[in-house]
């Protein structure tokens, strides 16, 4: 009998677990319960657009085949509550709140339900792939993580503008950028997440930045540093791509190419030994450059736009930015390379309001928003319109990511380049300590980076 | 052992008997659950019985079966998904989770063991009943029944949802996360979009290779050692410096005992990773630290002697390997013996004063009754805890994670190869493969890893420290 209760209530105490089980499962399609799923309602269009008043640049891309407008029918195909989940930075919650607003008022018709939650651009990745049907319908993300979001299912294709042309109006850095295989997966939101350098114009004349050796002798002289994070893949790859070694990502979209130990790898690795050694220019990380900019110690610094504003403060009206400078290697004048950045808004594809989901990602990314995204936080836009408006001219920082981007290239790179990368920005910046040689350094790094996925 | 193997061996003996020996509705139970508690006029029993069958039954047809089928491969049918650009919704295909397969399936399977179990229990119980029955003796009523849940039987009760929640809560999940181990489960094969299948034992050949692309091999040992030795060191450096820490604290020649003691528990009150990332921040390169030791020359001094590196002009508390790891040991004790203080406080003041009394009047000195009385007390006493904590540090996650993310590179390129670093312990560097990587399948691996080294060494330990006859020993 004891044995008998027992076995009762667990027995019925997994049947409970495994019902609840069943649920999950049978939620899965997600398909079956987006509310326009099978609503036959293409006959009813007319009775209201207010799409086309909503958005002034329509111009009506390739869909809107034989008059039939896609958003007046899922207008007409909504009947209950749309319910949809934003992610945006910290950062951009006031002003992603103000663009939420602003779409629901341009969609009067329909009864939205939109929660907005902080996740950075930059770990959207890291949340998203732990669960890809849980994240967020509509979510930004920069343009580094697009391959293995595209990889994981995580990113509804871009096959239709509805109230812009998405391709033609932005950068064609950043459609590239967001795209994978030729193929859209996102709407460019902004276009300056990549680096350059930073200077104290007080220290540093417009000829001294032309070259990393000639800012080197100018700083030792006023007893200063410039901070560059070299222990790290991002940044180290400006000195190896600048001379004119690749890397870049396979067909596979998982495993890398990478050349860094072939001929003239060794002066490459010679030239970021012989810059560090003179303790000018120095390994550190983005929030020590912060510190250090501001204590006036770092009177430069290889950094990206987020910074700007430290650098501003530091220095005042002598803050300037420029592109990168040359480096020499082999004897050399090599112009370093950088890692052009975009940040993205994606939608989720198990969204349950897909379309929902994409409309509100080209209202997040239209002129009109991105327009309003420099005005508040400075960041550059992507958009060409918003981008030749004279105020985006005018900020240096913006300017200096222009003058780069002759030199920039996207960021296309498979997961395996990261740790090795960043080991070899260590043992150099620290000195090579073991001194190993050279090419068996280049050597290693080059098999981690290559290593293939199983 | 023996106990164990006949307590088995009557196990399966008492069913043999049932059906042997077993009248027509105890045979008939066998089908048919609850006929035999109906035959003995437990209506209420035998329903219930029948219903659980029905719902296994049920169960087996609509939920074990799927799954089962799928099992072998986890899966075959990929995800697939068309956008329809005109009515702006998505179709899918009715696609095969690879996880949910997994999962479900390790359900199903737990839930036919329990249904075999409670099949058995039954057949005993109906086989009870009927010689109960023969012999005349009292049957229960359904309501005498759950009266002795209440009663003699309060423990079962009481028991259920405990035991309820372990099951929920651990078994299934661990035998979840023990069969990732064996498939191959990562980034390039997540569900839903992507299907993972069984690899056998290949993510354990993996952890035990060195080869050129493969480092996970050299990485183990190397990450194994350092976590073996920051186990040791950690352990018994806050378990030293607690009762020193105590002693004092109690000396009578301390003042203010009581605000000494107090001071140390706030320290426990501010949580462990405010403080840590606090102090992660007072020894980064640039940080407050590195500044003041800049400015009273105490940087010259240790480059001039060697210690920093010739290049560096901060001292690399959390970014040089042996630095980082004599910093964690040390910032561990300061975090940690506030602890051990506590425990040692209340252990010393039971020290019987007499057998300190006579030691005193034989002639020792403080120091040999530290050694020869105290000391063995302690360890007598708190060994248990002891063990507890060792193997606490192994799964220090905190103070190794918190101290060195986003501050440490590796500059091993071998263990960068595998996404390890010199001062990661197993666990923290399972986190970061999990975390960062999405290598579930070794990270799985190196959960079992842990887990037999954590059991092993507890088991061992635990055996030879509180066997029974110690005690007389120690007295």
């Amino acid at each position: 009998m004891k044995k008998k209760v027992l076995a009762t209530l667990l027995a019925t105490a997994m049947t409970v677990g495994c019902l609840t089980g069943c649920g999950g499962g049978a939620a899965e399609s997600p398909a079956a319960e987006a509310p326009a799923a099978e609503a036959p309602a293409a006959e009813e269009p007319a009775a209201e657009a207010p799409a086309a008043d909503e958005a002034p640049e329509v111009e009506a891309p390739a869909t809107a085949e034989e008059g039939t407008d896609p958003v007046a029918n899922l207008i007409a195909a909504t009947t209950g509550t749309v319910t949809l989940k934003v992610w945006a930075s910290e950062e951009d919650q006031d002003l992603t709140n103000k663009l939420l607003d602003d779409f629901k008022a341009a969609y009067p018709d329909v009864t939205f339900d939109i929660t907005l939650g902080a996740e950075s651009e930059s770990t959207a990745k890291d949340t998203v792939l732990t669960d890809v049907e849980a994240v967020a319908d509509v979510y930004a993300f920069a343009d580094d993580q697009i391959n293995d979001l595209v990889n994981a299912g995580a990113l509804q294709e871009v096959v239709a503008n509805y109230t812009f042309d998405v391709v033609n109006e932005n950068a064609t850095g950043a459609v590239e950028a967001a795209a994978v295989d030729g193929k859209v997966y996102a709407y460019p939101m902004t276009a300056d997440n990549g680096y350059f350098m930073f200077y104290d114009s007080s220290v540093f004349s417009e000829s001294d930045v032309q070259s990393l050796e000639k800012m080197i002798e100018v700083a030792d002289a006023a007893g200063k540093k410039i901070a560059m994070d070299i222990s790290n893949g991002w940044y180290i790859y400006s000195f190896f791509q600048g001379a004119g070694l690749e890397l870049k990502l396979n067909d596979d979209g998982l495993t890398n190419t990478c050349t860094w130990n072939g001929p003239g790898g060794t002066d490459v690795a010679q030239a970021i030994l012989d810059l560090t050694a003179s303790g000018v220019l120095v390994d550190m990380s983005d929030e020590d450059m912060a510190t250090q900019i501001a204590e006036g110690n770092v009177v430069a610094c290889v950094n990206g736009t987020w910074r700007a504003e430290t650098a501003a403060e530091a220095w005042g009206d002598n803050y300037a930015a420029t592109k990168l400078p040359t480096f020499k290697a082999g004897g050399k004048d090599c112009q370093m390379s950088s890692y052009s950045g975009y940040k993205l808004v994606g939608v989720n594809p198990h969204s349950a309001n897909v379309g929902w989901a994409m409309l509100l990602a080209e209202f997040l990314t239209n002129e009109a928003a991105q327009t309003a995204r420099f005005e508040a936080r400075g960041l550059g836009p992507s958009n060409l319109a918003a981008a030749s408006s004279d105020a985006v001219q005018a900020n240096p920082a913006i300017a200096a990511l222009a003058e780069q981007a002759a030199y920039a290239t996207p960021q296309r790179v498979g997961g395996n380049f990261w740790s090795p990368a960043e080991t070899l920005g260590q043992i150099l910046a620290s000195g090579n300590p073991d001194g190993t040689d050279l090419q068996e350094l280049l050597d290693t790094t080059v098999e981690g980076i290559t290593a293939p996925v199983e | 052992m023996k106990k164990a193997l006949n307590a088995i061996g009557n196990y399966f003996k008492n069913i043999g008997i049932a059906f042997v020996k077993g009248d027509v509705w105890v045979k008939l139970s066998a089908v048919l659950m609850g006929a035999g508690y109906m035959a003995r006029k437990q209506v209420i029993n035998g329903i219930i019985m029948f219903l659980v069958e029905a719902l296994f039954v049920v169960l087996c047809v609509g939920y074990a079966a799927p799954n089962l089928a799928k099992f072998g491969t986890l899966g075959t049918v990929q995800f697939e998904q068309v956008f329809d650009p005109l009515t702006m919704t998505s179709t899918v295909n009715d696609y095969d989770n690879s996880f949910l397969i997994l999962l479900n399936s390790i359900i199903a399977l737990f839930l036919i063991v329990v249904f075999i179990l409670f099949w058995i229990a039954n057949m005993k119980a109906v086989y009870r009943l009927q010689i109960r029955k023969e012999n005349g003796e009292h049957i229960n009523t359904f309501k005498e029944d759950v009266q002795s849940l209440f009663n003699e039987k309060f423990h079962i009760t009481l028991l259920t949802l405990p035991a309820i929640g372990i099951i929920l809560m651990n078994i299934l999940p661990i035998l979840v996360l023990v069969a990732v181990a064996f498939t191959n489960y990562d980034q390039q094969h997540m569900p839903p979009n992507s299907l993972f299948t069984w690899v056998g034992w290949s993510n354990f050949k993996n952890l035990f290779t060195d080869s050129v692309t493969v480092t996970f091999g050299y990485s183990f040992r190397k990450v194994l050692t350092w976590t073996l030795e920051w186990a040791v060191l950690a352990t018994f450096t806050t378990y030293i410096g607690g009762i020193l820490l105590a002693k004092f604290i109690n000396n009578k020649k301390t003042k203010l005992p009581k605000m000494w003691r107090t001071l140390f528990i706030i320290a426990i009150a501010v949580p462990q990773f405010v403080t840590l990332l606090l102090v992660r921040n007072f020894f980064a390169d640039s940080g407050i630290v590195n500044t003041f030791c800049t400015n009273i020359g105490l940087t010259d001094f240790l480059r001039n002697v060697g210690l920093v590196p010739s290049n560096l002009s901060y001292i690399p508390f959390l970014t040089n390997p042996g630095w980082a790891k004599v910093m964690i040991v040390i910032i561990n004790i300061w975090v940690g013996i506030p602890y051990q203080m506590l425990i040692a406080t209340g252990v010393l003041m039971n020290i019987p004063e007499d057998q300190i009394e006579s030691a005193r009047i034989d002639g020792a000195n403080p120091f040999q009754i530290f050694v020869k009385i105290t000391m063995p007390y302690m360890l007598f006493v708190t060994g248990p805890s002891l063990i507890t904590d060792f193997v606490k540090n192994i799964n220090n996650f905190n103070v190794i994670y918190l101290l060195t993310q986003d501050v440490y590179v590796t500059s091993d390129q071998l263990l960068a190869n595998s996404n390890a670093k010199e001062i990661d312990l197993l666990v923290t560097w399972l986190f970061r493969l999990t975390n960062e990587y999405y290598n579930y399948k070794m990270a799985s691996v190196i959960g079992i890893i842990v887990f037999i080294i954590c059991a092993a060494f507890t088991l061992v330990t635990f055996t030879r420290t509180i066997k029974g006859d110690k005690e007389e020993e120690f007295q």
